[in-house]
């Protein structure tokens, strides 16, 4: 699956790696919403944060191209709304819903290259987000990939047994073999999750993942958090107060 | 419909986000009161389900396939609260790992999925959900939770100041509405093969709710939602009445008078009357609703 690039490049061990996940969550909402906010000027300011989310893909060391690549993702939505927008006679605001979605993504997709996930989730945790949301969101990253693949598995199986003849079964009867397939796929993930919940009461699993160890903010995760928060916001007053 | 960042005006994500908060901080505290806490598992791998459901495509028409959003079939599984956490986190993930929705707009994405939806989906299957009514209850439940989240989403967009013309619109609820009923469809077939399975993965709701009650909280919700819609959609007619009654130039003075002189002015006030338009209608329809909830409970106590 594709994402797992994303698993791959979050594992690199550059200093924007190794920096307190925290130190990334902090500019990178001043980011959007210095970006969310703009309103003149937008294109020289995309221009400033596209080279900024650049330089810190290039020191991050990710793949810059597919990295481009991949935030471009949102593109198709945002051209929809951009396309809605240039026939009713506003193609600036079109441009502007292209740029702001994608800069965005990109951003966001920077701070998630360069941090693994549960690092994520525990400097979210920092901001106050319930521990109890963050516990449930590391469950269903860890166990993605397994129940996926097992609905890949039995997308396999029905295949194999002549689901895709259209000649074979009426819609109906497709449509039932759909919906059953989706219950023995509930049944199952529901039974997995039972397991791993008695196989975790067995290790002392109260109801908090406990980490292995404490996340440190340094002086130079403070220094950069306030470098790169302040970044965007110089960028924009500048470009803003451009003649 | 995730919604990416960038396309929220201020007000409107920075709102929701705000209204965000303490909804999921509500929905988590209600979840963990249901759950034990240690059933945390179970959440997160039926939100990995929810993720996997959508490989198996269910043929629908001619050549076109759809797929289950869930957020009714896990209100009737694991209860309100703990299907709207888990929607939640679904959310967060896919902005996150999978660029499908921003980040600042996860708080008004999670409304309209995640907290919205998920009730909307629930509401009919928990006043007709033990009775006679049951399946067309389910049916409904699907339907509506796909519908309230793409409306408010739509309305979301549209009081953020992205211009549709008419037909657009048109169209558009139309695809809405198609892609709703197949939800509702597949969340009849999928809970009726999980009861074929094992009966007891299904919640039992109560039976004999008051039929009243439960038709005015359900028009009550029906008439918020497509409030919302149509006061974003045509903010005039609500500001005309507001020219009318002589509100709207005094209102328009109070916010234009601290930007006079910057060019700022006229864009502000463009986006403030459109908002404020769109939430004195919701303050209308919602207390319109809530005197007709009031009447009707003391009817039925005296």
């Amino acid at each position: 699956m594709h994402h797992i690039v994303l698993e791959r490049w979050s594992r690199g061990t550059s200093g924007v790696h190794r920096l307190d996940p925290r130190a990334k969550i902090v500019p990178l909402l001043a980011l959007l919403a210095a970006l969310a906010t703009a309103r003149h000027a937008l294109p020289e300011f995309s221009a400033a944060v596209f080279a900024m989310l650049c330089a810190a893909l290039l020191a991050a060391r990710v793949p810059l191209f597919p990295a481009l690549a991949r935030a471009a993702l949102v593109l198709p939505f945002a051209a929809v709304f951009a396309a809605v927008c240039w026939i009713s006679g506003d193609p600036a605001r079109g441009v502007a819903l292209a740029l702001k979605s994608y800069l965005s993504a990109l951003a966001v997709l920077t701070v998630v290259a360069t941090t693994p996930l549960p690092l994520l989730l525990r400097g979210l945790e920092w901001l106050r987000v319930p521990m109890f949301l963050l516990t449930v969101a590391q469950f269903l990253y860890r166990y993605l990939f397994v129940i996926s693949e097992e609905a890949q598995h039995m997308r396999k199986a029905a295949a194999a047994r002549g689901t895709p003849q259209r000649r074979l079964a009426s819609g109906g009867a497709r449509f039932r073999a759909a919906a059953g397939a989706l219950a023995v796929l509930f049944a199952r993930s529901y039974g997995r999750a039972q397991d791993v919940h008695r196989a975790m009461l067995a290790r002392g699993f109260t109801g908090r993942l406990h980490p292995l160890f404490d996340l440190r903010f340094r002086r130079a995760d403070a220094a950069f958090a306030a470098l790169a928060s302040l970044a965007p916001l110089a960028a924009r007053f500048a470009v803003e107060r451009m003649p | 419909m995730h919604i990416p960042d960038g396309f929220l005006s201020t007000p409107v994500w920075a709102t929701l986000d705000a209204a965000a908060i303490p909804a999921v901080g509500y929905m988590a505290r209600r979840a963990q009161r249901g759950f034990d806490d240690a059933k945390v598992p179970l959440l997160g791998v039926m939100g990995a389900f929810v993720f996997a459901a959508q490989m198996i495509n269910f043929p629908v028409g001619i050549g076109t396939t759809a797929h289950l959003l869930g957020g009714a079939l896990l209100a009737y599984t694991l209860g309100p609260a703990a299907a709207s956490v888990t929607m939640a986190s679904i959310l967060a993930i896919q902005a996150l790992v999978f660029q499908d929705g921003g980040i600042l707009a996860l708080g008004p994405n999670m409304i309209n999925m995640a907290i919205a939806g998920v009730l909307a989906g629930y509401l009919p299957y928990y006043l007709w959900g033990g009775g006679r009514w049951r399946r067309a209850s389910i049916f409904a439940g699907g339907v509506l939770s796909a519908l309230v989240s793409a409306v408010l989403a739509l309305s979301e967009l549209l009081i953020s100041g992205v211009r549709m013309p008419l037909s657009i619109l048109g169209v558009s609820l139309t695809l809405f509405l198609v892609a709703a009923v197949m939800e509702g469809a597949i969340t009849v077939a999928v809970i009726g093969a999980l009861e074929k399975i094992q009966p007891n993965f299904v919640r039992q709701p109560r039976e004999g709710r008051p039929f009243a009650l439960g038709a005015a909280a359900l028009a009550g919700l029906l008439l918020a939602t497509v409030g919302a819609l149509v006061a974003a959609a045509a903010p005039d007619g609500i500001e005309r009445l507001g020219v009318q009654t002589g509100i709207a130039s005094r209102a328009q003075a109070l916010f234009s008078t601290p930007f006079t002189g910057y060019q700022a002015a006229f864009v502000a006030a463009g986006w403030q009357r459109k908002t404020l338009g769109g939430l004195a209608g919701l303050a209308l329809v919602y207390g319109a609703c809530l005197i007709f909830g009031r009447a009707v409970a003391r009817k039925r106590s005296a």
